[in-house]
């Protein structure tokens, strides 16, 4: 710490900046404080001085920047955009813990009576063998009482790290259950902290304190000391594939031996299959085990809840365009293959929307609240304010006549979009049965390309009912737009027709239960249901007539008249009613769009960027000297010309002709100087003297090696070997 | 990946993986042994070591002007950075140049409500454990001045030490320790994949530390595989990385100190700096028996070295190491660095020696002193 401590007293003076010296110090240090907070008396004198921060706007030719500077004038509404995020976020987080929570419900609550049970055997061993149980130390001899009971929770998901939470809520669900529980990840379990290491942080969540010598007496004694005997201790391990095996055998083989004297549940998160326990324990810890198996709800169930939840039933606080969703699944399927990637996604747009969309922080309250309940005089004044605080060029976008009309515009688009949750839900039911998933059908649901083709070039302006969608013929529809070959609405769709009786009965109570808002749809469902009931009725009476399979083949065609019903139904309702959020007015205040950004906070690209950074280097300084294509200037950059230059090598480069290389493009002017140069020949020759005067030999050479150390830095090029002084090798081939 | 494929790498992945594939092929193909250019390196008359230093300090910075606008466009996002620092996320920065500047500025002009601690990554050994406390340190004072913690939880902080384990001192970065969600360090990483923090266990330590909740991270990478660095626990959830294309087009002054020039013939100045920085990262006790070795060499110049034997007895009588363990932990140290290199003498003992001239043994020893 003495050189923290150093570093610390030798810090420059906080807003000043550093003299050099002390710079080059720091920058050989491995590590120094920059400076400490400021305190709270001193934040109101600071916060002008961080709103002096120059706002010049970026320079219009650097990539990706256009649209960054569009909040530079809203710097005062940081603190509104901050709560605006932070209300959203917890109310995203808050929803999605709900949901997974009731996804688990039943297997935690299956883990505890499966504990309960466990526990009183246990129990009955201690009973029966009171007198070793005093003996101070490990009682259980024989191998029935020192059988350990094993939860052994099956994840069905290789990337565990997306279950942690749901271990941790297990913990506390056993907590509140009144057991005493820890929790233990693979990092307990390393080889080269043996099983002192496992000890030590169970002692340390048991007794809130550290221990010089963990033992297990230490616990034996703590848990005597509780006064309460009747629960048992839960140990819970939520990672045996990355625990190292030996480790976990002798942890086994000694809570085994402790078993009477502390009654020790074990319960093991397993991604892969039980059998795996076998090759990591060894075979005398197993044989200390009792195992019991559990299962977790699947990746792809937590995936659809999220959704769900979030995306279709609840807004966020804004909404998500369709190339978004498309993104985000495919970053779900390509790349994350997580959760907890989703998640992520999900979060940084969230972010995005509420630092760059101008009026994201009023907005919110007015999609978050009842379409019946929205305070209409109070949001119009509130926007108009913003308004006037913001820049002219935002300013214009929306003029006082438009904010008035904003409200019930929002109004409406909030009614549109949950007639469209409707739909998506009950097409969502449909597909259920033959598994298919609400992100994919999400993505085709916010398609607008899907929406226009319903009605070809009359969908913009629509709200009413259209000549074809009459709530009367709702059951013999015809569907007006083009269903993708092989989508999956039209899956869904083809899944309603092909329905047996009992299981479009179940569909259409669950569409009963989504639609329960909207009398309209409801009665309809209604009607199918009643349509259904009565006709199987109607059948059953006719079959106890006519006995045979000509009844049979009644029965069914009946269903499939109802089933072509429930499908011409659910065609109306995507016809009518599922408009996706960007086909509904002024959407674009209320929706995040900007794929590309998203794209490049989440995964960023730096292998390729990098190599674009060198490769193009005058585009991204945007200079008016190095613009010529194809040709290395020597104005250019001196690592982006060497970069260039070694493009044309194999994978080998011969450092001698890469220098030889160098030195000529840096000493020759290029051929349209040099066109001009022979019309004036004095300037030619001077030019010439200059630039070697300029640049010495010594001169080249140190520009040649920083080069090289700094393609060395981005690991675009890697040292010559002892086996070949002479050449360096190319490590990246192509973008 | 254009802005168009919103695939996100899955609908032309194949497409580019040919690419990738058969541009390797072609330059491995135009690389042949026959085609090879036999030029030597020695037909370059090379300038002298020094020479070459003195030039490289002379070179002229190009488009100044430009590269100052980039700054200002960077230093116009500033506001924009902080608000996702706050909202929980680490900042990634990437691109050519470097970022050293870039991310002091930013932090001392736009970061001035929270601590911050720069860690240098592209130093050749970095100790973690150091580092851990130092930060907890950093926090323990920022507790101790804050004027909301209440009395009752300010006594319940125990002063971090040197004799917790680094588990503990992650421990109590991860608090909780105040309700504000505004209550953190930032911590500054030049270079999260430099040569001293790209060990696997440091890289884990590093990921620990970002998901405590009183911790933001704000990091550089230069090498085009950092990121193969992490894996997906460590992306999603612990760094919770958003990325930064942000090029400077600056000169890599400090990250580029520790490599030696491709030109030169001789490094000696070179491996002299790099042992002085090795040698202060390490613990006292570690430069002690450096002492040891180093003064040993500059008083039997022409012997081969100094015999292991005779350097244990000679520390374990100044109480430098308790037992061949020890000691050997020091030494494994020093090879990994290139510090001691390991010879045999006549009568066939190992013995240590530091590859380095007496002149430059001695400015090391006056440097670490």
């Amino acid at each position: 710490m003495k050189m923290a401590a150093a570093a610390a007293a030798s810090a420059p003076p906080r807003g000043e900046p550093s003299s050099d010296q002390e710079d080059g110090d720091n920058s050989l240090q491995p590590f120094f404080l920059l400076h400490k907070a400021a305190s709270s008396s001193d934040k109101s004198d600071r916060k002008p001085s961080r709103r002096r921060i120059p706002s010049s706007p970026a320079s219009p030719n650097k990539p990706g920047k256009s649209d960054d500077d569009d909040c530079s004038g809203d710097h005062s509404h940081e603190h509104l955009r901050m709560e605006a995020f932070r209300h959203a976020w917890s109310d995203i987080e808050t929803t999605i813990k709900g949901v997974l929570q009731s996804i688990d419900s039943g297997t935690f609550e299956a883990i505890y009576s499966w504990i309960s049970e466990s526990f009183s055997i246990i129990r009955t061993h201690v009973s029966s063998g009171f007198s070793e149980i005093a003996q101070s130390f490990p009682a259980a001899v024989d191998s029935v009482s020192r059988r350990l009971f094993t939860g052994l929770v099956l994840t069905k998901n290789m990337e565990l790290f997306d279950d942690l939470r749901t271990f941790e809520e297990l913990g506390q669900f056993l907590r509140s259950r009144g057991c005493h529980v820890a929790n233990l990840s693979s990092m307990d379990f390393v080889a080269k902290n043996g099983i002192g290491g496992c000890v030590t942080s169970l002692l340390r969540q048991f007794l809130a304190t550290s221990v010089d010598a963990p033992d297990m007496l230490t616990l034996s004694s703590w848990y005597n000391d509780q006064g309460n005997n009747d629960t048992p201790i839960i140990l819970i391990i939520d990672d045996l594939e990355r625990c190292c095996g030996s480790v976990l055998s002798d942890f086994i083989l000694l809570l085994s031996e402790w078993v009477m004297k502390i009654p020790v549940i074990l319960i093991i998160g397993v991604a892969t299959t039980p059998d795996r326990l076998r090759s990591i324990i060894q075979s005398e810890a197993l044989q200390c085990l009792c195992p019991f198996k559990f299962n977790l709800g699947t990746l792809a169930e937590r995936m659809d809840a999220v959704v769900e939840a979030i995306l279709v039933k609840q807004s966020p606080g804004f909404f998500i365009s369709h190339k978004v969703a498309v993104f985000m699944r495919n970053h779900f399927v390509n790349h994350g293959g997580t959760l907890s990637s989703f998640i992520r996604a999900l979060k940084i747009a969230c972010v995005q929307y509420f630092s760059t969309e101008p009026f994201s922080f009023v907005l919110r309250g007015l999609i978050e609240e009842d379409i019946q309940g929205s305070k209409h005089g109070l949001l119009p004044k509130a926007i108009y304010n913003c308004a006037s605080n913001m820049s002219p060029r935002e300013r214009n976008k929306m003029d006082e006549e438009a904010v008035q009309k904003l409200v019930p515009e929002i109004a409406q688009l909030k009614r549109l979009h949950f007639l469209w949750s409707i739909v998506v839900l009950c097409l969502y039911e449909a597909g259920k049965c033959d598994e298919l998933h609400l992100l994919d059908l999400l993505c085709e649901a916010l398609n607008p390309e899907f929406y226009a083709s319903r009605v070809p070039g009359s969908f913009a302006q629509e709200t009413g009912h259209t000549k074809a969608s009459s709530p009367n013929d709702c059951f013999t529809h015809q569907h007006n737009f083009t269903m993708k070959k092989g989508g999956f609405i039209s899956r869904a769709m083809r899944k309603v027709r092909d329905l047996a009786e009992p299981h479009l009965l179940s569909l259409l109570k669950r569409w009963e239960r989504h639609t329960a808002d909207i009398s309209e749809i409801h009665e309809k469902v209604k009607e199918l249901q009643h349509m259904l009931k009565f006709e199987n009725c109607q059948h059953s009476m006719e079959n106890s007539k006519i006995h045979g399979l000509q009844s049979k083949s009644n029965l069914g065609r009946v269903t499939k008249r109802v089933n072509d019903k429930a499908a011409s139904f659910l065609a109306y309702l995507i016809e009518k009613h599922m408009q996706p959020i960007e086909c509904v007015p002024i959407h674009e205040i209320v929706c995040f769009k900007n794929v590309k950004k998203l794209q490049m906070a989440l995964v960023g690209d730096s292998r390729r960027r990098i190599q674009v950074d060198l490769l193009e280097s005058h585009k991204i300084l945007s200079c008016s000297c190095c613009r010529n294509d194809n040709i290395l200037l020597p104005s250019m950059h001196d690592t982006s010309i060497m970069y260039s230059s070694c493009q044309e090598h194999g994978d080998l480069i011969n450092l001698h002709d890469w220098y030889q290389s160098f030195k000529r493009i840096l000493l020759c002017p290029n051929s349209k100087k040099r066109h001009k140069l022979k019309q004036s020949p004095v300037s030619k020759k001077r030019k010439f003297v200059d630039n070697s005067e300029k640049l010495s030999e010594a001169a080249i050479q140190s520009r040649f090696c920083r080069g090289v150390t700094e393609l060395q830095i981005t690991g675009l090029l890697r040292m010559q070997s002892k086996r070949r002084p002479d050449f360096v090798q190319r490590v990246a081939f192509g973008l | 990946m254009e802005a168009d494929d919103i695939g996100g790498g899955g609908g032309g992945g194949g497409e580019e993986e040919f690419g990738f594939s058969r541009n390797y092929f072609l330059a491995k193909e135009s690389g042949g042994p026959g085609k090879r250019s036999a030029c030597k390196v020695s037909d370059i008359d090379v300038a002298d070591e020094q020479e070459l230093v003195a030039a490289m300090s002379d070179i002229r910075p190009k488009h100044e002007k430009e590269i100052a606008a980039l700054r200002d466009g960077y230093r116009s996002l500033y506001g924009r950075w902080v608000f996702e620092l706050r909202c929980g996320f680490g900042m990634l920065f990437y691109g050519f140049g470097s970022k050293k500047a870039l991310l002091e500025d930013f932090a001392s002009t736009a970061l001035t409500d929270y601590s911050v601690v720069v860690i240098n990554g592209y130093l050749p050994s970095i100790n973690m454990k150091q580092v851990v406390l130092g930060l907890a340190q950093v926090l323990c004072d920022l507790l101790k001045t804050k004027r909301k913690t209440p009395a009752a939880s300010v006594s319940k902080i125990k002063e971090p030490s040197v004799s917790q384990s680094l588990d503990e001192l992650i421990l109590f970065l991860n608090g909780p320790w105040a309700e504000e969600k505004d209550f953190f360090i930032c911590i500054v990483v030049h270079n999260i994949d430099g040569p001293g923090l790209r060990d696997s266990d440091t890289q884990q330590c590093l990921a620990r530390i970002a998901a405590c909740s009183h911790a933001r991270i704000i990091a550089s990478i230069d090498h085009v595989n950092a990121p193969l660095l992490w894996d997906k626990k460590m992306v999603d959830t612990q760094y919770n990385w958003y990325w930064h294309h942000t090029p400077t087009f600056e000169p890599y002054k400090y990250e580029g100190m520790f490599f030696p020039l491709i030109l030169a013939h001789g490094n000696t100045t070179q491996s002299a700096k790099t042992a002085t920085i090795v040698l202060q990262s390490l613990t006292p006790n570690a430069q002690s028996v450096f002492r040891v070795l180093a003064e040993h060499q500059m008083a039997h110049p022409n012997e081969e070295g100094m015999p292991i034997s005779s350097l244990y007895s000679t520390c374990r009588e100044r109480f430098l190491v308790s037992s061949q363990v020890t000691l050997n932990s020091h030494l494994t140290e020093f090879k990994d660095h290139e510090l001691v290199k390991m010879r045999k003498n006549p009568e066939g003992e190992d013995c240590l020696h530091i590859p380095l001239p007496t002149e430059a043994l001695e400015k090391l020893l006056k440097d670490i002193a």
